[in-house]
């Protein structure tokens, strides 16, 4: 029931976009269910428990006796777990009711071509999905990102995990130690509320599966699938994660749902997509900031699962720190402290009277708390607007009129045979 | 151009300075509101531009920077027209406001509505004529000043730019919109002139226009003709 949450946006998002995002929607969806599907923990056919993988080294090992597991693992990536047998029926699903009563869809087809080009490709369903003996799959685990995984970090050959990452989310302002709303708490983002296992870029592994462009690896490597796994992460993790239209609309899922931000007592964001930076992304400009690039700049060593409140000390949108965050990567290379407080890069619905740490132009934090009265602020910038409103519709009535009427003297001009 | 022979005789109007001026003022101008009000474009609209929205983007911020430096050089060129130069000090001399304009806003008004007889009549630059030039040195002086200081952002405080933009937003668009309801009307759709006044191109004007539009200047022409013949400074210079 719990998943339901989690997929609906999909589905809202695809009615949204156009026939390419509509596809992308379909990629998505089939590789989140697939992460969602329940699976067989033991089929005929598999050719190795999961602690027998374990215990021997991992695909990226570089020990001498890798090549055979290599093939014994190639193997169970073609679909020997068994979930296909079903899941690959692509009527397969059902209506149901979720934890607030609405009626969702739930597609519990698996493309598997398109879940073995993710970027959890090379996992089995069962990795993930814990405890799915019986059918239906009554006995289902929710996944747990968190776990420990049987393939190991090349790195230190230690078995793979993103617990680190989950604990760092649950400190930050998503978890539940971090956030400050204590109630509501189904509201956190869950690690796939942002990470939807997408196929890794198809046209670049495309390439990739040509001989020529692999044949220097194969020089040293012999095992083809590695090869083309290995180039695709590379690749993935040198290129540009999201585009920032797709960053903005990430975020605004939540962030610009008024309800949502009201039971959290946050600001809701509606002013951004108005602002120089949101019209620069919706050109495709990716040189602008998105919501990243300020609330968690990697530049600055900061990470999205590590956000925090911009109350806190160590937020790169404190005011002690934004004059930093906004001279980052030359992005304001100038910036002074007046530039960066003072006034939000992005206007709210909610307007408050904030109380601010104003730092010095060393960027170092000092004490002196500055009153920004943000309502004053929105007050004097809406009579602006009301001033202009005003004076253009009297210009152009005013004008307007009068041209009208001299059209209407001349004609009648004419008609006397005046002129 | 109706009832306006070939041979007409025809008055000065505008000088080559002053027409050089207004062709910069009018394309950089063109090229400022083009280029300002894609940033006010919806989204769906931007994003049919696809992959090359970019590089249009990264134009349009070039192009808006390089038509606002030639508008400024051109605005202040003009203040020193006005100050320094014979033609210029002529210019504004008759430019400046005076009790007579108002007189004569009602009078038109009046006559438009069938209230009075005649037309009052207007000198070298009519009441709307000077609104609409006195309201470019308002709009000049808000769109560069603000302008300015978005270009220089790093240094001024975030509230500052804001009443800047909002500023900037609300003077561009009324600027945009009198230009239209006013002066593309006064020198294009007004049935004396349609399809446009050539006083842009050449800096003449036929003399039926200047009975029509400028009744009481032509007089003052006519008399100083009148008066001493030969070299009249700013008079015709005879038949086209």
């Amino acid at each position: 029931m719990q998943q339901s949450r989690e997929y609906k946006p999909a589905i809202g998002q695809r009615r949204r976009e156009g026939v390419w995002r509509y596809l992308l929607g379909i990629a998505i969806a089939t590789a989140m269910s697939t992460m969602m599907s329940p699976a067989f923990a033991s089929s005929p056919g598999f050719a190795a428990t999961p602690d027998d993988l374990a215990a021997s080294p991992g695909l990226l090992n570089q020990e001498e006796d890798a090549a055979p597991v290599v093939k014994a693992q190639a193997e169970v990536a073609k679909g020997q777990d068994g979930c296909f047998l079903c899941h690959k029926y692509s009527g397969l699903g059902r209506y149901e009711k979720d934890a607030k009563n609405r009626i969702v869809k739930r597609i519990f087809y698996v493309n598997e071509d398109m879940h073995r080009a993710s970027y959890h490709g090379r996992l089995n369903c069962s990795d993930c999905h814990e405890g799915v003996d019986k059918i239906p799959h009554t006995d289902a685990k929710k996944v747990d990102c968190g776990k420990t995984c049987h393939l190991t970090d090349p790195s230190t050959g230690k078995r793979f995990s993103h617990k680190d990452i989950v604990k760092d989310l649950e400190k930050s302002a998503h978890g539940a130690k971090g956030s400050a709303s204590g109630e509501e708490q189904s509201d956190l983002p869950a690690c796939r509320d942002c990470h939807t296992n997408k196929p890794y870029l198809l046209g670049v592994q495309q390439q990739m599966k040509s001989k020529a462009f692999t044949e220097i690896c194969h020089q040293c490597h012999e095992e083809s699938a590695w090869i083309q796994r290995f180039l695709s992460h590379i690749n993935y993790r040198l290129s540009m994660r999201r585009p920032s239209s797709e960053v903005v609309r990430l975020c605004s899922k939540c962030h610009a749902n008024p309800d949502m931000m009201a039971r959290h007592k946050l600001d809701v964001v509606v002013g951004f997509l108005d602002t120089f930076h949101g019209k620069a992304i919706q050109f495709g400009d990716e040189e602008v900031a998105n919501c990243l690039n300020c609330h968690a700049p990697y530049a600055l060593g900061f990470s999205p699962h590590r956000i925090t409140s911009r109350k806190k000390d160590n937020s790169p949108v404190n005011a002690a720190n934004k004059r930093e965050t906004c001279a980052q990567a030359n992005c304001h290379a100038a910036a002074t402290q007046e530039f960066a407080t003072g006034s939000k890069a992005h206007p709210s619905l909610v307007k408050s009277t904030l109380l601010v740490k104003e730092g010095d132009s060393g960027g170092t934090a000092t004490t002196k708390l500055v009153q920004v009265d943000e309502a004053l602020q929105a007050k004097i910038l809406h009579w602006i607007r009301l001033f202009y409103q005003i004076l253009i519709a009297a210009v152009v009535l005013g004008l307007g009129g009068h041209r009208l009427l001299d059209l209407y003297a001349m004609y009648r001009d004419t008609k006397r045979g005046g002129h | 151009m109706s009832g306006h022979g070939n041979n007409e005789r025809v008055f000065a109007r505008l000088t080559k300075s002053e027409r050089i001026q207004h062709v910069i003022l009018f394309t950089s101008t063109t090229l400022l509101i083009i280029t300002g009000f894609m940033l006010m474009g919806e989204d769906w609209v931007v994003r049919m531009l696809g992959p090359t929205g970019k590089s249009i983007f990264y134009w349009r911020g070039i192009v808006h920077r390089i038509a606002a430096v030639a508008v400024s050089v051109v605005c202040f060129y003009h203040l020193f027209y006005v100050l320094f130069k014979t033609t210029g000090k002529s210019w504004i001399r008759d430019m400046l406001p005076r009790l007579k304009d108002g007189v004569d806003a009602y009078q038109n008004v009046m006559y438009m509505m069938g209230l009075r007889k005649e037309r009052p009549k207007l000198d070298r630059f009519t009441y709307l004529e000077k609104l609409e030039y006195f309201s470019v040195y308002f709009g000049m002086f808000i769109v560069i000043s603000t302008g300015t200081m978005m270009w220089t952002q790093s240094y001024w405080p975030k509230f500052y730019l804001d009443v800047a933009d909002a500023l900037h937003v609300g003077e561009a668009t009324l600027a945009a919109l009198a230009i239209i309801v006013g002066h593309i009307f006064a020198v294009h759709y007004n049935p004396h002139v349609y399809p446009m006044n050539r006083a842009f191109i050449d800096g003449n004007i036929s003399e039926t226009l200047m009975k029509e539009e400028h009744s009481l200047w032509y007089e003052r022409l006519i008399a100083e003709e009148v008066s001493k013949p030969a070299n009249t400074p700013e008079g015709g210079h005879g038949n086209a």
